[in-house]
């Protein structure tokens, strides 16, 4: 699915774009609440097989997506919030994220997930089904770590 | 005097009461504002995942996910009731429990086996008085549902449904239509009916307006990643959590809505009979003061 990444790859985020263009309308919901609404200039997400990044003008997309980082940049603002898997959609400048959870960087639980990555490590899945609740939860527990480690 | 001050006392006992009923009713109103401002922010949420799954089921006709199969021969059912904690609420219980009871009978004469699970410390109160024993019962769901909370529920019974330990899935609660009707009702959760998850125009106009602006939006070409279908088979769990959590978010509103009606009416109660004794005791008082002044009068008759 490289396709994805064709016209803006993660690469771009260092070209800032001129002043006074297009910005990106961003929108994260939970099921609980709106976590987010604001004007980015950039953002990138953790589609399932891999980070994708939007610029203004994005073509319409509808993404899965993995465990891992949003990150969002407006001028030189540069905001991290972990996302729980989800979807994303890409309409009209606007990207609308829904996941079941959206934690700001600097308030993962570290511990926690290294935790739930040792005991799901331990486990032995007997099933299909447990096989991949288990490949799950480590992905979840991997990006959350990998995450807490970049600060 | 002996009568006059019986009434006065009681009187007083209704004042209290009222005080209370009436303080209760004012929780109430400000914890349903919390609980409908709670729902009526998950719509968002809600109204975003009809609407992909609108754009998807452009793209994909064909859905197939194990959640979405109905099995032919329904042989053990899960049947989760949500109560609430705390009583004086009216009926709301009461409703609730009439209609879990109906289920189990129906199932019970259907050759269908239920497993009960049970929300709500009155619920499960209820149900031990009936003898049926409720397999699992949570207290700890209280007018603030978190989602965290209810996705464990959420993924035990999708669990509990893929390896077939039960056929079906229903929920009794009270569903939240206005702020002046809930009706007690048994859904069925699982199997997954049908995607569309049901966005209501919650009474409110901050709800209403977006949900018709989506539907006018032109169709746009839209890129997938990875393909259409497969992530409606992703969105297929997600819209059953979804609704789970709206059942939960509903009892939650509708709970404090009856709580709200029924402390209304207890304060209107004890202002009637707080009048209707004030009444009684001005009339035994007149009455004691005649009775005097006739003795007055009586004796300085008797004295000239």
């Amino acid at each position: 699915m490289a396709k994805a990444f064709e016209e803006e790859i993660v690469g771009d985020e260092k070209a800032a774009p001129k002043k006074g263009s297009k910005r990106i309308h961003l929108v994260v919901v939970t099921p609980e609440k709106a976590v987010l609404d604001a004007l980015v200039d950039f953002v990138a997400v953790p589609l399932f097989d891999g980070e994708a990044g939007f610029l203004p003008g994005r073509s319409p997309l509808i993404g899965r997506l993995g465990y891992g980082e949003l990150r969002t940049r407006s001028a030189d603002q540069l905001e991290r919030y972990f996302v729980d898997g989800g979807f994303v959609q890409v309409r009209d400048n606007a990207v609308t994220i829904l996941t079941p959870r959206a934690i700001p960087a600097r308030e993962i639980d570290v511990n926690a997930a290294m935790e739930s990555q040792k005991a799901l490590e331990a486990s032995r899945p007997t099933s299909l089904f447990e096989a991949g609740e288990r490949d799950k939860g480590m992905a979840r527990a991997r990006g959350m770590i990998r995450m807490a480690s970049k600060r | 005097m002996a009568k006059a001050r019986a009434i006065i006392k009681r009187r007083k006992a209704v004042e209290n009461i009222r005080k209370i009923t009436r303080t209760m009713e004012l929780i109430a109103t400000n914890r349903f504002k919390k609980a409908l401002n709670r729902a009526v922010e998950a719509e968002a949420y809600t109204r975003k995942i009809a609407e992909l799954v609108a754009e998807l089921g452009k793209a994909s006709h064909e859905t197939q996910h194990p959640l979405l199969v109905e099995r032919p021969r329904v042989e053990r059912s899960l049947l989760l009731v949500l109560t609430s904690n705390r009583g004086l609420a009216g009926g709301y219980n009461a409703n609730v429990l009439r209609a879990a009871t109906n289920r189990i009978q129906d199932d019970g004469t259907a050759g269908i086996g239920t497993d009960l699970e049970v929300a709500g410390k009155r619920g499960i109160t209820y149900f031990r008085f009936r003898k049926l024993t409720p397999q699992t019962t949570y207290t700890h769901f209280e007018d603030k549902p978190q989602y965290a909370d209810i996705e464990v529920l959420a993924d035990r019974y999708i669990k509990l449904f893929l390896t077939g330990s039960i056929d079906r899935l229903d929920v009794a609660y009270t569903e939240f239509v206005s702020s002046s009707r809930q009706v007690a009702v048994v859904r069925t959760l699982l199997p997954v009916t049908s995607l569309e998850v049901a966005v209501r125009a919650r009474g409110t106009p901050a709800a209403a307006t977006p949900g018709t602006k989506v539907s006018l939006r032109e169709p746009v070409p839209y890129e997938f990643a990875p393909d259409a279908a497969s992530i409606l088979e992703e969105l297929v769990p997600v819209s059953f959590k979804v609704r789970l959590f709206k059942c939960f978010l509903d009892a939650a509103v509708s709970e404090q809505i009856a709580r709200m009606v029924a402390m209304g009416g207890a304060t209107k109660n004890a202002d009637d009979l707080a009048k209707s004794l004030t009444r009684q005791y001005n009339r035994a008082r007149q009455s004691q003061i005649t009775r005097e002044l006739a003795d007055i009068v009586g004796a300085t008759a008797a004295l000239d």
